[in-house]
């Protein structure tokens, strides 16, 4: 026996792909390295980008992290990627970000609270490192799409040690 | 690759010549895995090494353990508020008593078979005691405990029991600079929580040797001062300032800032709103050190090398880095911030911001440092390229920062040891005159 979804289950199916579709063309976008396309397209213009240390999980205010970009510096760090000034990123590593468990963790009308695990692969120099984390962004509803306003990785490694380095974007 | 532990007489790994002014290390030294086991014991065995800072233990029962020296060890402070060091290691069996990286207890349980140990040291419970004979003593199982000092807040430890030095008198000359970077609060310095753990595939003097290299900076930092230069704060050319020599292996390198320092030195790259604040704080010191004294805390720019393996670098921020070896190509790196205990929240935003910018490994310059570093350390497995070079400066009476005196200090302790004189061999600390042009220091002669 089959039953039919109701309305608002068809509607939150919709939205969760959405969303999911939204998510991976982000993750192609990044894997290509069309940074700037991605910056322009998928982000608002207070955009902040973070990765917490790997000892202080979750996003203790007043902890040292690795990463907190507001919009000029991840801006600069696109720039810097891009222009071949990041001597570790050039010739620019290869990259592939496997997108999982993604989740509308609440709808607030105009954004979202979505939560996904990411594993970003990425080759280059002699290495192969995976980057494994779970992400967290608040995208603002726009029109049919979204933009992202907050972007998280938490890291679930215990150290970078055998990775050394994180020059490229998660 | 290995070369066997005994060289034969003169084929030495450093070649210190002054006469020809030519300073030279052979690249085994990066890449052999006896000489890194070497070493483990005739280094990391006989030293002070850097455990961690009294502000990561602010409470009674608060402990961190880690690594130091190859060597799992905790740090904890007891009931009675003091600061021990012990082998993290059940008297037992074995097994490590804290496998959490910190935290606050009262007592440390070992999971094999509970026996439990203060936060003190003492053994205090042992599972079924009937088990062993009237001779068992609780008393002679307490953790071993390290011989372990700290100096303005900085602990250190030694696995030594012959070390000869105290604390104090291995920092040598270091400590005018640990001095200088404690003095920076009144309240007391503290690591921020988030610490940076991260490694590389290289050799870990490779990286000692990078942290006090400025002649590096322009080059392979590039896009660091491109960041810069967008927010307003062009650097010189010329980096100006000296290196120095600290004895026993320890140096620095004092320079004028580059860009701003968060506790008092403002540039236009802080932003206009925090000019008064910072301001303010510049005069507060003046008033407190005197115009000199304040002026070279605030204003100046110092990257501190302890041998063996810690570096603090107080520039844009103040980084803690403790430089791990694991076998001759692989290093593990721990970096934390200090900064003042009772900075105000906005510059510790500030603070925090720019440290991230540069430092840690996702910067905008550390990750191009181990990127290097790697590439050093794939380079050298060429061996027909025997030798590295760190002459630059030796032709000088003070080098400057872009020379490599702190590199050659490292090197020549590192022989010494190595060769086997255990580090009890005096080397003399000599302070000589301010020269002329350089507003603050006194630069010490290369331990030749």
């Amino acid at each position: 026996m089959t039953t039919e979804p109701t309305a608002d289950e068809a509607a939150r199916v919709r939205l969760w792909h959405r969303v999911s579709q939204f998510l991976f063309t982000e993750a192609r976008l990044l894997d290509e390295w069309r940074l700037l396309e991605w910056y322009e397209e998928m982000l608002t213009d207070d955009i902040r980008y973070s990765v917490p240390a790997t000892d202080v999980r979750g996003e203790p205010a007043d902890a040292l992290g690795l990463i907190d970009d507001d919009a000029a510096r991840l801006r600069q760090r696109i720039g810097q990627l891009l222009n071949g000034e990041v001597w570790c990123e050039n010739p620019r590593s290869r990259t592939n970000r496997m997108i999982g468990n993604v989740e509308i963790l609440a709808d607030r009308g105009t954004h979202l609270e979505v939560a996904a695990n990411v594993v970003v692969h990425r080759f280059g120099q002699g290495r192969s490192d995976a980057y494994v984390g779970k992400c967290r962004w608040e995208l603002v509803v726009e029109g049919e799409s979204f933009r992202a306003r907050r972007r998280v990785v938490v890291l679930d490694h215990e150290t970078l040690y055998e990775h050394g380095k994180l020059s490229i974007i998660l | 690759m290995t070369t066997g532990l005994q060289r034969p007489a003169g084929d030495p790994i450093v070649v210190d010549d002054p006469g020809r002014l030519t300073f030279r290390v052979d690249r085994r030294a990066y890449t052999d895995d006896d000489l890194a086991a070497q070493e483990m014991t005739r280094i990391f065995d006989r030293c002070w090494l850097y455990v961690g800072h009294e502000s990561e233990v602010p409470g009674p029962g608060c402990y961190v353990a880690r690594d130091v020296g190859g060597r799992p060890v905790v740090m904890a402070r007891g009931s009675d508020g003091v600061i021990r060091v012990f082998a993290n290691s059940c008297t037992h069996r074995g097994a490590l008593i804290c496998s959490q990286p910190a935290g606050q207890a009262r007592s440390f349980r070992c999971p094999y078979h509970d026996w439990t140990f203060s936060n003190q040291g003492e053994l205090v419970g042992v599972p079924i005691p009937d088990g062993y004979g009237p001779g068992f003593r609780k008393a002679d199982f307490g953790l071993a405990r390290h011989r372990s000092d700290s100096y303005r807040g900085f602990v250190f430890v030694t696995f030594d029991p012959q070390q000869p030095r105290t604390l104090t008198e291995y920092l040598a000359g270091a400590t005018e600079y640990l001095d200088l970077i404690d003095d920076q609060s009144e309240a007391g310095m503290e690591v921020i929580r988030g610490a940076q753990l991260h490694g590389a595939r290289a050799n870990w003097k490779l990286m000692m040797e990078n942290s006090v290299d400025i002649y590096h900076f322009r080059a392979l930092h590039k896009r660091y001062v491109g960041y810069m230069e967008s927010l307003g704060s062009v650097p010189p050319r010329r980096r100006g300032g000296f290196g120095r020599a600290l004895g026993l292996g320890h140096a620095a390198n004092e320079l004028p800032p580059a860009a701003a320092r968060p506790l008092a030195h403002w540039t236009p790259m802080f932003g206009a709103e925090f000019r008064p604040r910072i301001e303010a704080t510049a005069a507060r010191f003046a008033e407190r050190f005197g115009a000199e004294r304040a002026e070279r805390i605030t204003r100046t720019n110092r990257a501190l090398l302890i041998f063996p393996n810690l570096m603090i670098i107080d520039a844009i921020a103040i980084t803690i880095r403790k430089i791990d070896p694991a076998g001759a190509g692989r290093m593990a790196i721990t970096s934390v911030a200090l900064a003042p205990k009772d900075e105000d929240p906005d510059i510790r935003e500030l603070r925090k911001s720019h440290y991230l910018t540069f430092l840690g490994p996702a910067g905008f310059a550390t990750p191009d440092d181990i990127e290097i570093v790697e590439s050093c350390q794939r380079g050298c497995l060429n061996r027909t390229v025997r030798y590295s070079d760190l002459s630059r400066g030796m032709n000088k009476e003070v080098p400057e920062t872009t020379d490599e005196l702190p590199a050659r200090e490292f090197w020549r302790q590192w022989d010494r040891l190595m060769q086997g004189d255990g580090g009890r061999f005096e080397v003399p600390h000599r302070a000589a005159g301010t020269p002329a042009g350089i507003p603050a220091g006194t630069p010490g002669a290369e331990a030749r």
